[in-house]
């Protein structure tokens, strides 16, 4: 009874997925920290409303992969980004940068806000 | 004024409601970022015969298809990229994360409509490429990126997307 309870558990213990993960090891604690930051800023691209921190698909282990790589290897955060853009479009990003249409994406909320506010107050004043 | 703004009260509404039910009821991708063409990434794989792939071959019009033998779609866009081939569209595989040995034998029962496929098991190309998973397709003009497909290949996408996409290429050359 003993023996057939140990080899159930050991199936539990050996099963693959505790090995599926890679562990990450980082020169200084600096590293980790901006590996992490950057995995939870960039888009899954097949489950696009999750960062690749989130995300055990195929396609999001390769980019953690290689953002670990390029950390290692001692690049940027933001030629990290735009490594990633450049393959897998601005859409990747979650914190998008400020140029072009983007510039409504940041300050639309507010513009809106505002509009909002005087049509409320010409109403009060009528 | 304030008769405007009661009207304003109802119409907004009924606006923002036909909006969000149209891109619900639309049956196609919505692409959130401009695709920009760029230059089909360098590589050196072989292909599933293992012999080593030209970057040459990319000439012209082609369809790059990424596939897998582990990949249930693409046994649905299948018999579609054959028909594609018949109409003499050369259309080159990339075959993604697979065995070789898998990759044949899938080729070998199901029929094969490329003119090769591209082996990359690790998935380096791919990564290169932008691929997200499989199926997807990839429209090269003379080595360009022209357009990209995510998911199954079918008439509608490819009479919408990529057609006037080849039109294009052929009245610019």
């Amino acid at each position: 009874m003993i023996k057939k309870s140990f080899i159930l558990f050991s199936f539990f213990i050996l099963s693959p997925p505790v090995f599926n993960q890679m562990v990450y090891e980082f020169e200084d604690s600096l590293q980790e920290k901006r590996f992490y930051s950057l995995i939870s800023e960039i888009r899954c691209p097949k489950c696009t409303s999750g960062s690749i921190a989130s995300s055990d698909a195929p396609v999001s282990r390769d980019l953690k992969n290689k953002v670990y790589e390029l950390v290692l290897d001692g690049s940027t955060d933001m030629e990290i980004k735009t490594y990633v853009s450049e393959r897998f479009g601005n859409f990747s990003d979650y914190r998008p940068s400020l140029e072009g249409p983007n510039y409504f994406l940041w300050f639309g909320p507010f513009i809106f806000l505002a509009l909002m506010l005087a049509i409320f107050f010409v109403k009060r004043r009528v | 004024m304030n008769q405007s703004l009661r009207l304003l009260i109802v119409i907004l509404p009924i606006l923002i409601l036909v909006f969000f039910a149209k891109v619900l009821l639309l049956d196609e991708d919505i692409k959130f970022s401009n695709f920009e063409s760029k230059n089909f990434p360098a590589f050196e794989l072989n292909d599933l015969n293992g012999d080593p792939v030209k970057a040459l071959s990319l000439d012209g019009i082609k369809l790059v298809n990424v596939w897998a033998s582990w990949c249930i779609t693409c046994l649905v866009e299948h018999p579609f990229l054959t028909k594609l081939g018949e109409k003499n569209i050369q259309i080159i595989g990339l075959n993604y994360k697979d065995s070789d040995f898998k990759a044949n034998a899938w080729l070998e029962k199901h029929g094969n409509p490329y003119l090769f496929s591209i082996y990359d098991p690790r998935g380096d190309l791919a990564f290169d490429l932008g691929v997200t998973g499989a199926p997807e397709s990839y429209l090269i003009v003379n080595n360009q990126v022209v357009g990209h497909i995510q998911g199954e290949m079918n008439q509608t996408k490819w009479e919408t997307i990529f057609l006037p996409l080849i039109t294009n290429a052929k009245q610019g050359s």
